[in-house]
């Protein structure tokens, strides 16, 4: 259905979305919890980006995490174990008015989604994806998730995991995800910027936020904080200005040097890895695929194409 | 024997494909590839220079050809020029295991008496399938029946098992496939929205005849639902596993001592009839603490003739759900229809509880037994005389004992946890076994609610009082 069917009469301007508007439930986490921060940071987003209240979505599978959109006084939803992906992907598809947001954590996200992620990368439709990581299954009380360190000791690897974690970086880029970054929720005023590039991207965009998980696994981030005594490095983006220095910078159109970052050791670097405008869209692809049958056609109503296919099967 | 004594390894070069495996064992750097085409072969077989030989033998053991590189002392007789010849003429048979085509007969070995332990729900699972040999664990954490998992990845390696933390419940079931097909008692811990999500590879599994335990602590649904107990995929597991002629048997514990008892029958009925196995319990039932009993006896499971032997005699065991022409799936049908039918003549149970001179009949399994197991007591004190069936097997129904009982009731009541799956099943039994069923009442709840004991006599007693 086209979105101009849908929308309502012109109305007064309207006031700025305030934070107070778009604060729903109270957030059932821990104290402490890193997702605190992600959600703080994305009512600023939402505030920076002015959208219409009722034009947002905001979504999510299974896990702490993932009780986001509960707190998010938008329209919403909570889905099955790892498949909020191609459920957002349909709405982004369906109504394509609509700004997506999907939130979840790194066991919905790169195990029981991974395969969901790949292809919804390699579809490329216009939502943007917000990846919580805590490298461990909080709501189930500590087990191993797919970004759990070697070695890491939790309830269903009590002699230290051995399987080898997911890089989401490298799977990312891999996969054909057409924006990547990656930010840190002790670090909000990054984590607004990337959440805002994010969504101001034309197609399938991901942010991977480190979030320490206080409960089940803490102090997985430390050495990325610089308060106790990591170091939180930036990516600095090319400014294209001809200066020495920035043959330096990051390139994030160019895919060798985005993969050759995400190999970086851990904790690695934050910012944008990878942004590719060029690839047009899923919806922007239906969109041209519908208008040229319908051109084919020459417009034809429903009831006359009908009655045509059946004059055809008689 | 000295180094200089040792025979040194000779080659054969028409024999050698020169996959270059000896030059990777040889911890001397005695051989290297070879430069010229054999013209007896067309390969390239490797030259050896054994200066520095010390007869370690560790090129023979590498190569993969059976006379490809074999012991100087080994090439007597053999001079001359070379003939392509059967092998097995020039050197005998090879030597490969060879086993028999029945089963290894599981090993039974006594326990030592112990004092009864305070487990819960869970562990009593976990610790019944130990005890009938299962060492292969395969399951994606899910509230509320992780914990049985989370102790099985505590043990398993220590009894040389696995436990694999899936990527998910599909990845979970498909490796009970896997495991099940190479003949090895294999289960699984899970809750309900990971049943469904497993039900297309125990559909499989069934179609294949592949053994395998699935435990399910149901909890609320549909959907998301929460994690209280609910019985509600009792429809589930008695009529819709997956898709296709399905059926498994379905155990319903109702305490954390049948929890252990009942999983250990588990792994002997799914092997008894090659199909999987449900244990069914609820929320509370995973969660719960009892006494429970350790058994008498242990099992160290054989291997079924039909599994996966990974030997000559056994290459012909194919397993597959796959019967393409129509006629070979009809009787692949009707094979299964025998099985089901077996499982229903010979494996019903129940638990009946003062049922003998009962007039009011009580129906209920799992958490919600218990109580309906007090409210009965009362009512017998109220002067009702009332009984309690409990039915432990929920496919097949237990329609053989209830069948005798069913002249002296008066009523039925059943009891559960759910919006009437339980009676539904109840009601078809009824149906097919032709009784005509007296006046059935029932007692629900959902959402994770359970029946209460008062819920449960109060209806026991309501009726009663308009009758008399």
């Amino acid at each position: 259905m086209p979105a101009t069917d849908l929308a309502p009469a012109p109305e007064a301007p309207r006031a700025p979305l305030t934070k107070k508007a778009l604060t729903a439930d109270h957030p059932t986490w821990c104290p402490g919890c890193g997702d605190f921060a992600v959600l703080a940071s994305f009512y600023k987003v939402l505030e920076k980006l002015n959208y219409p209240q009722e034009k947002i979505v905001t979504f999510a599978g299974i896990g702490c995490s993932s009780r986001f959109p509960y707190f998010v006084n938008t329209h919403g939803g909570h889905y099955i174990h790892g498949r909020a992906l191609p459920f957002a992907a349909g709405i982004s598809l369906g109504r394509d008015d609509l700004h997506v947001f999907v939130f979840g954590g790194d066991g919905d996200g790169f195990s029981i989604g991974g395969n969901h992620l790949v292809h919804t990368a390699r579809k490329n439709p216009r939502l943007t994806y917000v990846i919580m990581d805590n490298s461990v299954y909080g709501l189930t009380k500590k087990q191993t998730s797919p970004t759990s360190p070697l070695g890491f000791k939790s309830k269903t690897d009590p002699w230290g995991a051995f399987d080898q974690p997911i890089n989401p970086m490298r799977t990312l880029i891999n996969s054909g995800a057409t924006f990547v970054a990656r930010s840190h929720a002790t670090q909000v005023n990054h984590m607004v910027e990337m959440m805002l590039r994010a969504s101001q991207h034309d197609g399938f965009s991901v942010v991977e936020i480190l979030s320490e998980c206080v409960e089940f696994y803490p102090g997985a981030f430390d050495n990325s904080i610089p308060r106790k005594g990591g170091s939180f490095q930036t990516i600095e983006l090319k400014k294209h200005d001809g200066t020495p220095e920035d043959e330096e910078r990051h390139d994030p159109t160019d895919e060798l040097a985005a993969f050759k970052l995400a190999l970086e050791p851990w904790p690695a670097r934050f910012g944008v890895y990878y942004e590719n405008k060029a690839r047009k869209t899923k919806n922007a692809l239906e969109q041209d695929l519908i208008a040229t049958t319908r051109e084919k056609t020459k417009h034809a109503t429903d009831l006359e194409l009908l009655s045509k296919t059946f004059a055809r099967m008689r | 024997m000295s180094a200089s004594v040792r025979p040194k390894p000779y080659l054969e070069p028409q024999y050698c494909k020169g996959c270059l495996r000896c030059i990777e064992a040889c911890p001397r750097d005695c051989i290297t590839p070879g430069s010229a085409i054999n013209p007896a072969t067309g390969l390239v077989p490797v030259e050896l220079h054994l200066e520095n030989c010390n007869g370690c033998t560790l090129c023979l053991q590498a190569c993969p050809e059976p006379y490809g590189l074999r012991l100087e002392t080994d090439r007597a007789g053999l001079e001359g020029e070379f003939v392509l010849e059967d092998p097995a003429k020039l050197f005998g048979e090879k030597c490969v295991p060879n086993h028999s085509e029945g089963d290894l007969p599981d090993d039974r070995r006594a326990l030592p008496d112990c004092e009864p332990l305070v487990l819960k729900g869970t562990y009593a699972t976990a610790i019944g399938a130990l005890l009938a040999g299962c060492r292969h664990v395969f399951g994606y954490p899910i509230t509320p029946s992780t914990e049985g998992a989370e102790l099985m990845a505590r043990i398993l390696p220590k009894l040389n098992g696995h436990f694999v933390h899936a990527v998910s419940e599909v990845a979970a079931v498909n490796m009970m496939y896997g495991a099940g097909g190479a003949g090895l008692p294999c289960m699984t811990f899970t809750s309900s929205p990971g049943f469904s999500l497993m039900l297309e590879g125990v559909s499989y599994m069934i179609g294949a005849e592949v053994p395998g335990v699935f435990v399910n602590m149901m909890r609320g649904g549909p959907g998301l639902g929460n994690i209280a107990p609910e019985q509600t995929d009792i429809k589930l597991a008695c009529r819709g596993l997956g898709h296709g002629n399905t059926h498994a048997i379905v155990l319903t514990p109702s305490t954390p001592q049948e929890m252990l008892d009942l999983a250990i029958d588990a792994f002997a009925l799914a092997f008894r009839y090659r199909n999987p196995v449900i244990l069914l319990g609820d929320g509370y039932l995973g969660q719960m603490t009892g006494k429970v009993r350790l058994p008498a006896s242990m099992i160290r499971p054989g291997l079924p003739a039909w599994a996966v032997w990974g030997d000559r005699a056994h290459r012909h065991n194919l397993i597959s759900s796959i019967a393409l022409a129509e006629a070979d799936l009809e009787d692949h049908n009707e094979h299964l229809n025998r099985k089901y039918a077996a499982i229903t003549a010979c494996e019903q149970r129940v638990d009946c509880y003062r049922c003998r001179d009962a007039e009011v009949l009580v129906v209920a399994c799992n958490t919600p037994a218990r109580m309906a197991k007090g409210a009965v007591e009362t009512a017998r004190e109220n002067g009702v005389k009332a009984g309690l069936f409990r039915p432990i097997t929920l496919w097949p129904f237990p329609i053989d004992a209830l069948a005798e009982i069913m002249p002296g009731v008066r009523r039925i009541v059943v009891v559960e946890a759910g919006p009437g799956q339980l009676e539904d099943e109840l009601r078809l039994a009824l149906s097919h076994a032709n009784i005509a069923p007296p006046p059935i009442d029932h007692v629900r709840r959902c959402g994770g609610n359970l029946p209460a004991q008062d819920e449960i006599l109060a209806t026991l007693l309501a009726r009663e009082e308009v009758l008399s």
